[in-house]
């Protein structure tokens, strides 16, 4: 009973990614917004089960059960959970394959950008010189194209598909990531270290991937996960568009898309609903996930625990 | 001819209009004059000139600003709307001559709005109308019609399409020559000659593509922003303020006289029209009251649903003989060339679920299953499947079938395009999803709205390459009721020149046969006879793959009375309504 006030106090050695772990768990809102990515994640990966569930492929039309005798969708019900859309199809199930669609674009397109920024802005910050000038106007070339307009353009020339919505994601948002990674390298290539490893006959590339990389870890991490929800949006707005996932396969965006068309939201509110309520948590939940990654990793910067909520530096 | 593409269809057929919710009856009341009729569209004019004028919206500017020989009274009953009435002609004449020559009177009074003040119009003016549907710079999309009835007329034509494309040129051209069988002894007078009997011709006089010119409009190249302009009206209304793709302003045409034209009352004092709106936009300004008419919307099934149900008795159905079907691809090689085998051709026939495709459109009340290539009202049109499945839904296993048949026991891959505008991507995926219980998988390709027939359908390489399979298009008859010609001739015959619409070259004699005896039939009873023969001899074929008819459905706001259609506008005269705010 009483051996506990008299123990002495244990001394708990921490690894650095246990206390990141901690970090990011104390703070409830990251917290949150991870379990709620694990569980879309799962919805996704389960779409399939979900469809033998339910019984309804996700482009079957239920002409008899799922549309009025005038073609307009029917209203969430039993047999259709989350009600139907124009072509009487099972908005749950499609909303399940469009979650896939969604996280497959956001996060191949988030590695492919990442990696090209990390590759570009490495290459620029440590060689300095005329590639660094080149590398750098690139950036800003690309920055500076109107980037939806182009984007329209591209799908349009060449029809759109999954590969082309990402290729077209991944050119625009690597460019955010490479100056950030340059700015860092630029720093680091002057510590102390890097001329340690120098002067120890270590190669450039060696000191690129063997001293530098690993100390950029916290902004890959943080920059990645944050690019993730703009990649979502992006695919969204493509498919919203017409020119992302080519029909009948669902997406998010283009569920949007046909609650809009034809003025069907005025008689279908969950058409809307449901796609735009899963779009915002998604992306809302990567957002936030990454400013708690931030802080987590980099407690010096900000000490959680006077963050005033939604503070932004 | 035009392109009948449009949604909104041209000419009405012989069903009556009915209210979708309870029919209001029309209260004989005195006409208010003045105040500003707003329109509210998408898209802005295809042509102010209305030889190259083609889309059946475009008819009710030409109704506003031009006059043509013969035309109709907006009406709500279907039977004034499209029995023929003079325009600029005093009468609608017999044909004499064994129905070889017609002679018509022009009305004296009926001016042109020229720079010089107004100007009576004349028969020559009508004479250069028709010199100028064959200029070589922009000449009219129902050229064969007259080309195959005018004596002279082909003549005239081939010279002309020699000539360069300049102002100077063409002018000299027209001046300098003339149609041997349009006859003008004297400027009231016009006397035409007709190769062969033609009880439709008629009719052919009431589209604005034929309607008179004035010498003016020599002085520039056809449609030109010049010649826009330069626009000379001859209807109640003359455009004034004009932005392209924005904003168009009808004023009143100080040189239109009233007591010559029985057909326009022309109330309002100006008519507004504002394009590029979404069609969201539209029906909510609509019923907020702050627009009027609509000008090129196609009222979504979800809001039609919603209006009807609030019993609003604005609302209107209108029949205009428009069907919807599917082009099939007998040209190109995909696939070996399978779709020149009758027995694939056959198959889509069978597979296709008619009755889903009804149902996507808004349901039996505005649409109904077709099984040949003429629309409800047309005479000629009658029940008959050459392809019968159950309920319209489709057979399945006889699709396959004939697919085994054939040599595709596992199916075959087609493309079909589809243009992404309103619900026909809706509509696309209805007809993917029924031929793809066939073994017919679709690749479906959206093509944007203003492309689909002015820049892919009727571009042959896109034909001849295989860049379509199977494609779903749309047609209106050109003019009103005994409309049969002008659903075949354009679309399925070919005399080896090309027609626009008749993607594959269709032809078949012994149909061309039957369709000039019905062009020639004495009785309406055996010309339908006749056409209804024609339309089962095609569909033996399967060059096409019918679909749906149409009812095209009305609305507008609160402030319009007199809310009567036009014809070949398909749509509420704005030269008879009147406002009440």
């Amino acid at each position: 009973m009483s051996t506990s006030a008299t123990t002495p106090p244990t001394v708990v050695q921490r690894s650095s990614l246990d206390l990141t772990l901690r970090r990011l768990i104390r703070d409830r809102a990251s917290l949150v917004a991870f379990i709620f990515i694990v569980l879309l994640v799962a919805f996704a990966a389960a779409a399939p089960l979900v469809e033998a569930w339910i019984g309804h492929s996700p482009i079957e039309q239920f002409r008899q059960t799922g549309l009025s005798p005038t073609g307009l969708p029917v209203a969430p019900n039993a047999e259709f959970r989350l009600g139907t859309d124009q072509l009487g199809r099972d908005v749950l199930v499609r909303l399940a394959y469009g979650a896939r669609v969604s996280l497959l674009v956001g996060v191949v397109a988030s590695l492919l950008a990442a990696f090209i920024g990390i590759t570009v802005g490495m290459l620029a910050g440590f060689l300095g010189g005329w590639v660094d000038a080149v590398l750098s106007r690139a950036m800003d070339l690309i920055m500076s194209v109107p980037f939806l307009l182009c984007a329209l353009a591209l799908v349009s020339v060449f029809g759109p598909s999954l590969s082309l919505s990402i290729g077209v994601i991944v050119f625009f948002s690597w460019t955010t990531m490479g100056r950030v990674i340059r700015g860092q390298v630029k720093s680091l290539r002057e510590r102390e270290f890097v001329q340690a490893s120098r002067s120890l006959g270590a190669g450039s590339l060696s000191i690129m991937i063997v001293d530098i990389l690993p100390n950029l870890s916290v902004p890959i991490i943080v920059y990645t996960t944050m690019m993730i929800p703009g990649s979502i949006v992006f695919e969204a707005t493509l498919s919203f568009l017409g020119l992302g996932i080519v029909p009948p396969a669902p997406s998010w965006g283009g569920m949007l898309a046909d609650a809009g068309a034809n003025s069907i939201y005025l008689v279908a509110w969950w058409l809307v609903l449901f796609p735009g309520l899963a779009l915002l948590f998604t992306t809302l939940s990567f957002n936030i996930l990454g400013d708690g990654l931030r802080d987590a990793l980099d407690p010096k910067a900000r000490p959680i625990r006077v963050k005033p909520k939604g503070a932004k530096p | 001819m035009i392109r009948k593409f449009q949604k909104l269809a041209f000419v009405g057929a012989l069903v009556a209009t009915t209210a979708l919710a309870g029919i209001p009856a029309i209260q004989a009341q005195e006409g208010q004059p003045g105040g500003t009729l707003r329109i509210l569209g998408t898209e802005d004019l295809d042509h102010f000139d209305p030889t190259s004028a083609a889309l059946v919206t475009t008819n009710n500017f030409l109704r506003a600003t031009t006059r043509q020989l013969i035309s109709y009274a907006a009406s709500t009953d279907e039977l004034v709307r499209v029995t023929p009435a003079g325009d600029l002609a005093t009468e609608v004449p017999q044909p004499t001559d064994d129905g070889l020559t017609y002679t018509f009177k022009l009305r004296q009074g009926a001016n042109w709005n020229t720079p010089a003040g107004p100007r009576q119009i004349t028969s020559a003016d009508f004479e250069r109308g028709v010199k100028r549907m064959c200029n070589p710079a922009l000449g009219s999309a129902a050229l064969t019609y007259y080309t195959d009835l005018i004596t002279g007329l082909s003549a005239f034509c081939e010279g002309f399409a020699k000539v360069e494309p300049t102002v100077e040129a063409m002018k000299a051209y027209i001046e300098g020559n003339d149609i041997a069988g349009i006859e003008t002894p004297d400027d009231e007078t016009i006397v035409i000659k007709l190769t062969q009997r033609a009880g439709d011709f008629i009719f052919m006089l009431s589209l604005p593509t034929s309607s008179p010119e004035p010498i003016e409009a020599l002085d520039y190249l056809p449609d030109s922003p010049d010649y826009r302009t330069n626009f000379i009206a001859s209807g109640p209304y003359t455009p004034a303020a004009y932005t392209p793709d924005s904003a168009l302003q009808l004023v009143r045409n100080p040189a239109w006289v009233a007591e010559t034209d029985p057909l326009r009352k022309a109330y309002v004092d100006e008519i507004q029209l504002t394009f590029g709106l979404p069609v969201d936009a539209i029906m909510q300004q609509l019923q907020s009251g702050d627009g009027d008419m609509t000008y090129d919307v196609t009222i979504p099934p979800a809001v039609l649903q919603l209006l009807s149900a609030q019993g609003d008795e604005k609302l209107m159905t209108v029949s205009s003989g428009n069907t919807n079907f599917i082009f099939i691809n007998t040209v190109s090689d995909n696939n070996k060339g399978a779709l020149r085998d009758i027995r694939v051709r056959q198959a889509l026939n069978y597979a296709v679920d008619k009755a889903a495709v009804v149902q996507q459109q808004g349901g039996p009340e505005i649409s109904k299953p077709v099984n040949g290539i003429f629309g409800v009202g047309v005479l000629g049109y009658h029940e008959f499947n050459l392809y019968p499945t159950e309920g319209d839904k489709g057979d399945i296993e006889k699709a396959k079938a004939l697919l085994a048949e054939a040599g595709y026991p596992n199916g075959i891959t087609l493309k079909m395009p589809y243009r992404n505008k309103g619900i026909e991507p809706t509509i696309a995926q209805t007809i993917q999803a029924s031929m793809a219980l066939a073994g017919i998988t679709l690749e479906l390709t959206p093509v944007a709205p203003a492309d689909y027939y002015s820049k892919f359908m009727t571009n042959q390489v896109n034909t001849k390459d295989g860049t379509w399979d199977i494609a779903p298009v749309g047609w209106t008859p050109d003019w009103a009721g005994g409309a049969a010609r002008s659903v075949f001739q354009p679309q399925f015959t070919f005399n080896g020149t090309h027609q626009t619409y008749n993607y594959t070259d269709y032809n078949n004699d012994k149909a061309n046969e039957l369709a000039d005896q019905a062009i020639n039939a004495p009785t309406a009873e055996e010309v339908g006879k006749l056409w209804g023969q024609v339309d089962e001899l095609v569909m033996a074929d399967a060059p096409v793959v019918p679909l749906i008819a149409n009812l095209i459905v009305l609305y507008h706001g609160e402030a319009v009375q007199n809310f009567q259609p036009y014809s070949l506008g398909v749509q509420g005269d704005w030269t008879n309504v009147w406002l009440q705010r």
